[in-house]
């Protein structure tokens, strides 16, 4: 059976996906949803290939560490599969240690503009629709702190205006016995009680 | 953003800015400015990663970092405050070339769909 090929390029890095598609779904025969092969080639950097189950640590990887870069944290990334470390702030070194027994890890020092390219590539695979892999990389969940800053009007306007009207509604309540009062009455009532 | 007057205004936002003025930004303005910025980071992909390129060889003074630092400079000289220690720090020669190529990475991440959700968290996070 033939298998479909998808490349996504960025400058200087291609990321090829070999696979094929779910016909129990009924998806499109240009459709890949069971990966077989995927191939990162980096211009002048020896060929990275895998199988599907290494991809997406890989692609994690990627992610974590470039959100470490630019948070100014101390950008460290290790794994069983991958380690990034930082040499300076122009250059990283990866480390893929192969699963197989016996085969040396295959280090590589990547700049900037490969780790962006590399990235981007990553990020073309996410997005496309003919291939489909668990989707990963940038999660919608902010902080604590972001939501707070978010909702703070919804926030401010649910904490004040429930107490706000419980107040409003006591004034206005209370308010409507001034009429039921009459002091004059009152003190008539009192003298007739004590006579003195 | 219904006209170029508008992000004009929303520019004297910036605090560094030497005309500074405090408007409140929505979400609706901030999701569009982000908008904005990813569009101008796909277009100047190609140079932003040349520049980063420049840095990682060995020899230090490339003629397009240079260049690019020199303009930079002079821009932020017209337009901000030089009073503030920010601005200070960003003129600062030994220290600026890490805040630049930090700002170059970050606007190089944000290119796609992804990268825009991206630049929206790590604006929330700062």
């Amino acid at each position: 059976m033939n298998q479909n090929k998808l490349s996504f390029h960025q400058s200087s890095v291609s990321l090829e996906i070999i696979g094929l598609p779910d016909y129990s779904n009924n998806e499109n025969k240009d459709q890949i949803s069971i990966i077989s092969q995927w191939k990162l080639i980096i211009i002048d950097k020896p060929l990275i290939e895998g199988k599907v189950e290494h991809l997406g640590p890989i692609m994690d990887a990627f992610y974590i560490y470039s959100n470490l870069l630019i948070k100014n944290e101390n950008p460290i990334y290790e794994s069983k599969l991958i380690d990034i470390k930082a040499e300076n702030l122009h250059i990283h070194n990866v480390v893929l240690k192969s699963s197989k027994p016996n085969v040396k890890p295959l280090i590589l020092k990547i700049g900037n503009s490969l780790l962006l390219d590399t990235i981007n590539c990553f990020d073309q695979l996410n997005e496309s629709s003919r291939v489909r892999i668990k989707k990963i990389g940038v999660s919608n969940n902010f902080a604590k702190k972001i939501r707070f800053g978010l909702n703070t009007k919804v926030n401010f306007f649910n904490f004040f205006m429930p107490p706000f009207i419980a107040i409003c509604s006591l004034v206005l309540l209370s308010s409507t016995f001034i009429y039921f009062f009459n002091p004059v009455i009152d003190k008539e009532k009192n003298e007739l009680i004590n006579p003195k | 953003m219904p006209n170029k007057v508008t992000i004009w205004k929303l520019r004297n936002n910036n605090q560094l800015r030497k005309s500074y003025v405090n408007n409140n930004i929505n979400l609706d303005e901030f999701d569009a400015l982000i908008k904005i910025t990813v569009e101008m980071s796909r277009f100047l992909y190609p140079y932003f990663r040349k520049l980063l390129q420049s840095k990682e060889d060995s020899y230090k003074n490339s003629v397009i970092w240079n260049d690019f630092k020199k303009r930079l400079i002079e821009l932020i000289k017209e337009r901000f405050n030089l009073d503030s220690m920010r601005v200070k720090k960003l003129l600062n020669q030994t220290e600026n070339d890490e805040i630049i190529i930090k700002s170059l990475l970050i606007l190089s991440l944000c290119i796609s769909n992804l990268g825009y959700q991206r630049l929206k968290n790590f604006l929330f996070d700062f």
